[in-house]
């Protein structure tokens, strides 16, 4: 299974990566409604932190309608017609970035692991790999 | 093997499109610069095998240096 | 209309009335967005000869169609109002998050008007927006006011601040953005602080729409693309503007005890390879920056936390107030940036006094005391505060340098290093014909960044006075403020030298309005002659004489360095003065002819 991941020392808080997400997820330039998140923490440290699905399903899990499924990638996605906005599976994501914001859209969101962040990051913050088999 | 000068952007054309251009060891960058045919304070940045380095910098066989012009500043 | 924010809004600070307007589409059409909206807005609604700290003037905060879209660097923001520090034209472009939070706000200008009773700060949330009381943030500095609403309203909010040598209008104070991001020049805070507003608080959620979505996107990720794959591109992100204070040193431009020469004895501990070494934490990037050049710092001597410095303060606070270590040069521009002023100019002033201090003109009775000689970092420190809040030697320097030269008198106007009244930016000039020029024409004072022509001076014969030179200096003038236009950063053209055709099929694809870079350079060539019109109707008696550089570049060689000896002959100082004229199609005196206002379609701005 492939994932995103993301090396925060080398984040420089520019956003093209949430605006080109936007582009992709929703044919739009909002980075309100990108599916990764960069915390800025400043003026100290003086760090950016870059937080990325790992694809790891605890949403899909816990979807009641079966919203989030699995695409051509190997990647969950929503399905936004299937979308009820029951904010179930928000809690359940680790790394923050399973979004409802019903001022903003009604349906949730997630990464599809299209890639296009990626293709914009002029610093190598992100890349796309196999998944690493974590041994407990 | 003797050092390189690998010139990028608009250096480029003082080498008369080679890429890059032998030089001997045992001479200053800047010396090798005048040797080429590349006047030395247009070069802003001197990359020794990929760290910085000032152009009375002593070459060595194998360096491989790298050098950016000055385009166009703040 | 596609690529805009659409609408223009009104902060009428006198009366708290808050109004919004469509963006209207002939003024798009002629002046496209940023400093075009600013220069076209300041000239048709600020009344002439009006104070520029009084009720009449106008700030106006613009966005350009690239603002906040995928394109890269699309973070500029220009801030346009009458100069506080030349009483003419002032505009600053801003980097940072601001621009792009605007247009998701649906706005392409903000245009703040009046006076507020009492300290405020303005809120922009979509379109809930209000003025609040900034009585508990009054006095303090631009970086913590910025934490302290990031804080309150969270991350998602851009926060643009005055600190308080904006409050006591110092007149050459700054807004800070985004921890390290400032509208520099010309007194821009002093403004915003006249009119009492200590911040502005921004977000938007909305999208921006395009012409053609699909052939965006792709032009957009093309740009992209070409960033990622310049040669440059690890490199002058390592670095950053710091790339080029070597080369400065050893061709004699870098700034050193107030311009007295071009090459700094220690300058080696200034290069930029250094400052990475010693003091950068993390590469800080605009909006959309694939390039970033911004270096965060850490000031360990200082426990202080600072973005830069970058080439300008290095040179202006660094080399020219002969400070040695870069540690010092990182905590006096963190001074700088929380106290609200311009590092360029305070370096500046600050260099001139020093002078002063040395040729025996200030005594310790003058100076509060300080030992003002050029090295003396603690002094540099104590002077900053002084200047920001007006005290003791302070209230003099903070009247920028030419006004503090024309009071002391004893032959200080001689090192006052400006044109028009705005200390230029650090880069000397004693044997550089094109970058002198540059500066004594630039629209704002002697600024550096609408023609960085110094590598062209290098190219063609540093001393050589010809009419190519000129042309060059021309068409920088036009091309390189197109960005600021446009809302984008010129830096990936001009330091990676991506392919500037690359940016006209986005262009088209955003506004749907077909351009060529010709059209665009007329665009560029309409604002610059406007500017000058602003001139001559603000400063009566506006002549060529205001175009003349400082005496040093043309009366005292630099005793050592790599220019020593060496300065540009006043008959040529006046060559190119003629030629330029020509060439632009202006008088002898420097003014617009009418049929030069005509092909540029701006007989109307002068009657």
């Amino acid at each position: 299974m492939m994932r995103l991941y993301a090396d925060s020392s080398k984040c420089t808080g520019c956003r093209a990566c949430l605006v080109a997400c936007s582009l992709n997820l929703f044919k739009e330039n909002n980075p309100k409604k990108a599916a990764l998140v960069i915390e800025a923490h400043f003026p100290a440290p003086g760090t950016y932190k870059v937080r990325v699905c790992t694809q790891c399903g605890k949403c899909a899990e816990v979807c009641p309608t079966g919203a989030i499924k699995l695409n051509e990638r190997g990647a969950y996605y929503v399905d936004m017609a299937e979308c009820n906005l029951c904010e179930a599976c928000v809690p359940e994501c680790p790394e923050e970035v399973m979004f409802v914001r019903t001022e903003l859209a009604d349906t949730s969101w997630k990464c599809d692991l299209c890639g296009d962040c990626v293709s914009v990051c002029g610093t190598g913050v992100l890349w796309i790999a196999e998944t690493e088999t974590v041994v407990a | 093997m003797s050092p390189t000068i690998r010139p990028f952007g608009i250096l480029r054309d003082y080498l008369q499109g080679e890429k890059e251009a032998h030089v001997s060891a045992g001479q200053t960058v800047r010396q090798a610069l005048v040797s080429v045919g590349i006047p030395p304070e247009v070069v802003a940045l001197v990359l020794v095998n990929d760290q910085p380095q000032e152009k009375d910098y002593l070459l060595e066989e194998g360096d491989q240096v790298k050098i950016l012009a000055v385009v166009g500043g703040g | 209309m596609y690529g805009y924010g659409g609408q223009i809004l009104r902060i009428n600070l006198s009366n708290g009335q808050v109004t919004k307007e469509p963006t209207p589409p002939d003024v798009a059409r002629e002046f496209v967005g940023g400093r075009g909206f600013g220069i076209y807005f300041l000239t048709k609604e600020v009344p002439p000869k009006a104070d520029p700290l009084g009720e009449q003037n106008k700030l106006i905060i613009s966005s350009g169609p690239f603002s906040g879209l995928l394109i890269p660097g699309a973070g500029k923001c220009d801030w346009t109002t009458k100069a506080p520090l030349t009483g003419g034209y002032a505009s600053a472009s801003m980097g940072g998050h601001f621009t792009a939070e605007m247009k998701y706000a649906g706005l392409d200008s903000i245009i703040l008007e009046g006076i507020s009773p009492k300290p405020v700060y303005l809120l922009i949330d979509d379109n809930k927006i209000e003025l609040r009381d900034a009585s508990h943030l009054w006095g303090k500095g631009s970086i913590a006011v910025e934490k302290m609403l990031k804080d309150q309203y969270g991350e998602e909010f851009q926060v643009a601040a005055i600190g308080p040598g904006g409050e006591n209008c110092v007149s050459f104070a700054h807004i800070n953005h985004d921890y390290g991001r400032q509208a520099g020049r010309g007194g821009v805070g002093a403004v915003m602080g006249a009119k009492k507003v200590k911040a502005i608080v921004l977000r938007g959620t909305q999208s921006i729409s395009v012409a053609d979505p699909e052939g965006y996107r792709k032009a957009g990720m093309e740009l992209f693309k070409a960033c990622k794959e310049a040669e440059m591109l690890k490199e002058w992100s390592s670095y950053g503007t710091t790339i080029v204070v070597s080369w400065c040193d050893e061709v004699g431009a870098l700034p050193t005890r107030n311009f007295q020469a071009g090459s700094f004895e220690d300058g080696k501990n200034l290069y930029g390879p250094v400052m990475r070494q010693k003091i950068v934490i993390t590469d800080k990037g605009c909006f959309g920056c694939p390039s970033p050049c911004g270096k965060y710092s850490r000031v360990q001597r200082y426990d202080t936390y600072v973005e830069g410095p970058e080439y300008e303060t290095i040179g202006m606070i660094g080399s020219n107030l002969g400070l040695s270590s870069i540690e010092d040069v990182a905590h006096a521009n963190y001074l700088c940036d929380e106290w609200g002023i311009d590092t360029i100019s305070a370096g500046g002033v600050i260099a001139w006094a020093m002078e002063c201090y040395e040729k025996g003109i200030f005594t310790k009775a003058d100076t509060d005391g300080l030992e003002l000689k050029f090295g003396n970092a603690e002094a540099v420190f104590k002077l900053i505060e002084k200047i920001a809040k007006k005290e003791g030697i302070g209230a003099l320097l903070a009247e920028g340098v030419k006004r503090a030269a024309q009071k002391v008198g004893k032959g200080s106007e001689k090192w006052a290093i400006h044109v028009k009244g705005m200390e230029q930016s650090a880069y000397a000039t004693h044997n550089a014909t094109a970058m002198l020029l540059a500066y004594m024409t630039c629209d704002v004072g002697a600024h550096h960044n609408r023609a960085w022509a110094i590598t062209y001076d290098l190219q063609v014969g540093r001393e050589r006075v010809a009419p190519e030179k000129v042309a060059r200096v021309i068409w920088l003038q036009h091309f390189r403020p197109m960005f600021d236009v446009l809302g984008g950063c010129r830096l990936q053209w001009v330091e990676l030298g991506i392919d500037r055709n690359l940016y006209l099929p986005a262009l088209e694809a955003i506004t749907g309005v077909h351009r060529t870079w010709e059209d665009l350079e007329l665009v560029g060539e309409r604002i610059w002659n406007l500017a000058r019109l602003y001139w001559m109707r603000e400063i009566d008696g506006f002549d060529r004489s205001w175009d003349l550089p400082a005496p040093r570049f043309y009366e005292e060689p630099p005793a050592s360095g790599a220019t020593k000896g060496q300065i540009t002959r006043f008959e040529d100082v006046q060559k190119l003065l003629d030629m330029y004229y020509e060439q632009r199609g202006w008088t002898p005196q420097g003014h617009p002819t009418p049929q030069t206002l005509e092909r540029l379609g701006l007989q109307s701005f002068v009657n």
